[in-house]
């Protein structure tokens, strides 16, 4: 039987922690730190990854697109040799007749997409993505918008070149920031175009082309503005869910029969999704570690502590030895004062990371996982096990005589 | 040893017996024998006290009784049993048990109460929980600070800390109070205070007390004096 109980040896550790506050609270702060910067990246990683799955369940769950290039490699993250490829490989209309015909039960959409500058009588927004597509295109996309923010674009439109284009949230913001822009004129590349439309604002977006940054208008208005009716990309909508992986196989043999294997990829947006959150998890994981480190650091000051508190104890540890505490009574107390500080800092850095996840939240996609927080605190306390045995081995270690003796 | 036989005439039970204890501290290169070859005897119910100039190696041979030292060689039975070879935690088992240690410096917790302090050996001792409170209650009021049970030892005077230390000594009932110039850091009164009350414990408890003291008067009050120098018994004489 353990003598003294548990009970007694947390309470007497825990009397002489609180009789410390301060101490205690500077020792714990590596660990605080340390636990709340772990579940801060995590919750970011997280929410990137949901963000992530949410755009794409935006992009359409039927979809299928075809690119040129080979854009993924053989085990499902991005080839290296994509973009070479991408720049010199574009599809053709008669590509588009040739899916049309062979395809069954699906709607094929040319994507072009060019770059130029936007400008309004208000302002100009410079190089901004103008993708020329079909009346389709918006329903597929769910880029349609919504009612008394205009309408998409009819594929009457698209036959007449009619000059129309529908902006995006962000967009129509900028170029008419004082009234609506349906109805105004839009000037690319020299050529005015009329607004009919705005797309409803899509949410904050990290890093790459989002949906409110977006200028659409039909594929033959956007062929004259690039010069060429190439097609950058095809959006094939398969009639559900589970005919998408039978309708990318009729797809690629199609393809097949005009271009090389590596020449362009036939992919749904599942395997983008994967492919994304896989480097999300790999960037995630790597900033986890190196917050990681700070929790090794926040053991060490713990330690230091310890030893601190050894020294400073050694009279006492000398008393508690020569009326009767064996060595392993000693041990345990002291690693139970050890664990206390770091499970004090994990639970502290746990709070913080959850509430610094919250904040962030507001402006950033970060989500908090049960798991994360679990890791983090099982981890902090680990840390103040393995950190805390030194000192604890010491003072255990310590000769009954020379320890009453110390001043 | 011949000298020590026959002057204790003391028929009772030998509870502690040293056996050629010799005690020697490397300092640098030098060699320092503490204790040259020291035996004695401890019976049951004795008054003894330990006296000797400084240096003389009195508080050595205390930490050796009391099992905070070890001796370099030599043998130490406790109720007849050698506990020299014994392990650490065999040896707190004793110190925790048998032995009840009261120091010049009272080394009691600070920020502690004075019940607490008292209360710390059952921690480390097979007491069920629900006595020790009780325990500790009766052991204060025996040294008379039933009132002061709460107090920390910072509001203590040295003599009441000390009859704090006494309690605390005593909570598990030993076999043998061991005292380290117990008075050393008191004033005469309450020097005289403990001291009557050690006459106290050894007359109406029959308690077994071994004290040490560098004062000549003080060590005569007990009913057996050991005079040690250079770290051997001078002699060992019945008051």
């Amino acid at each position: 039987m353990l003598k003294p109980s548990f009970r007694d040896l947390l309470k007497s550790s825990l009397r002489s922690i609180l009789k410390n506050k301060s101490r205690t609270i500077l020792t714990s702060l590596g660990i605080i730190i340390g636990v709340t910067s772990v579940i801060l990246l995590t919750s970011i990683g997280n929410g990137l990854k949901s963000y992530v799955t949410k755009q794409f369940d935006a992009l359409g769950a039927n979809s299928i697109f075809i690119s040129p290039g080979k854009i993924f490699n053989d085990n499902g993250g991005f080839s290296q040799s994509s973009m070479a490829t991408a720049m010199t490989t574009t599809f053709t209309k008669k590509d588009l007749n040739l899916l049309d015909r062979k395809l069954k039960n699906t709607v094929v959409m040319p994507v072009n997409a060019t770059y130029a500058d936007v400008k309004s009588t208000y302002a100009i927004k410079k190089s901004i993505e103008i993708d020329g597509s079909t009346e389709e295109y918006g329903k597929s996309n769910n880029v349609v918008p919504s009612e008394g923010n205009g309408r998409w674009f009819t594929n009457e439109e698209d036959n007449k070149k009619t000059p129309v284009v529908v902006l995006g949230y962000k967009i129509a913001q900028t170029l008419f920031p004082k009234s609506t822009a349906i109805g105004k004129k839009v000037i690319i590349k020299g050529k005015t175009l009329k607004v009919i439309g705005v797309v409803d604002q899509k949410g904050a977006s990290f890093g790459g082309p989002s949906v409110d940054d977006a200028v659409y208008a039909p594929f033959s208005v956007v062929s004259d503005l690039a010069g060429n009716d190439n097609i950058n990309t095809f959006v094939v909508r398969a009639p559900n869910k589970d005919l998408i992986n039978d309708t990318k196989k009729s797809i690629t043999k199609i393809m097949l029969e005009k271009y090389d294997s590596d020449a362009f990829s036939v992919f749904d947006s599942s395997q983008l999704l994967t492919s994304i959150n896989s480097i999300i998890s790999v960037l995630t994981i790597a900033l986890t570690g190196i917050a990681a480190i700070s929790l090794i650091v926040g053991g060490v000051g713990i330690m230091n502590i310890m030893l601190v508190s050894v020294t400073e104890r050694t009279r006492e540890i000398g008393l508690r030895k020569a009326i009767g505490a064996y060595p392993r009574a000693i041990l345990i107390q002291f690693l139970i004062e050890a664990i206390i500080l770091s499970c004090f800092g994990g639970l502290v850095g746990v709070i913080l990371g959850s509430l610094g996840a919250l904040a962030i939240n507001s402006f950033f996609p970060a989500e908090i996982t049960i798991s994360s927080v679990i890791l983090a605190f099982a981890v902090s306390s680990a840390v103040g096990i393995i950190f805390g045995v030194a000192p604890a081995r010491k003072a255990s270690k310590l000769s009954p005589i020379e320890a009453l003796r110390y001043e | 040893m011949k000298m020590i036989k026959s002057l204790s005439k003391n028929n009772s039970k030998v509870i502690l017996e040293l056996k050629n204890i010799t005690k020697t501290y490397l300092t640098g290169t030098n060699c320092f024998t503490a204790l040259d070859n020291v035996s004695l005897k401890i019976h049951q119910g004795e008054f003894v006290s330990i006296t000797g100039p400084s240096g003389s190696g009195k508080s050595t041979l205390m930490h050796i009784v009391g099992l905070l030292d070890n001796p370099t060689s030599g043998e130490i039975l406790l109720n007849g049993k050698d506990i020299s070879k014994f392990k650490e935690h065999q040896l707190a088992q004793i110190r925790n048990v048998t032995l009840g240690f009261v120091f010049q410096q009272f080394n009691l917790l600070a920020k502690t109460s004075a019940l607490e302090n008292v209360l710390l050996p059952l921690l480390y001792s097979d007491v069920p929980k629900h006595q020790r409170q009780e325990m500790g209650i009766k052991m204060l009021t025996k040294v008379g600070l039933l009132d002061k049970i709460k107090n920390t030892p910072a509001q203590l005077s040295g003599g009441q800390q000390q009859r704090v230390a006494i309690a605390r000594a005593l909570i598990n009932n030993p076999q043998i109070i061991l005292a380290d110039e117990p008075t050393g850091n008191l004033d005469s009164k309450s020097g005289s205070e403990i001291m009557n009350f050690f006459h106290q414990l050894n007359q109406k408890e029959g308690r077994t007390i071994v004290f040490v003291t560098h004062d000549m008067d003080l060590a005569k009050q007990a009913k057996r004096t050991i005079i040690i120098k250079d770290g051997k018994i001078l002699e060992s004489k019945n008051a």
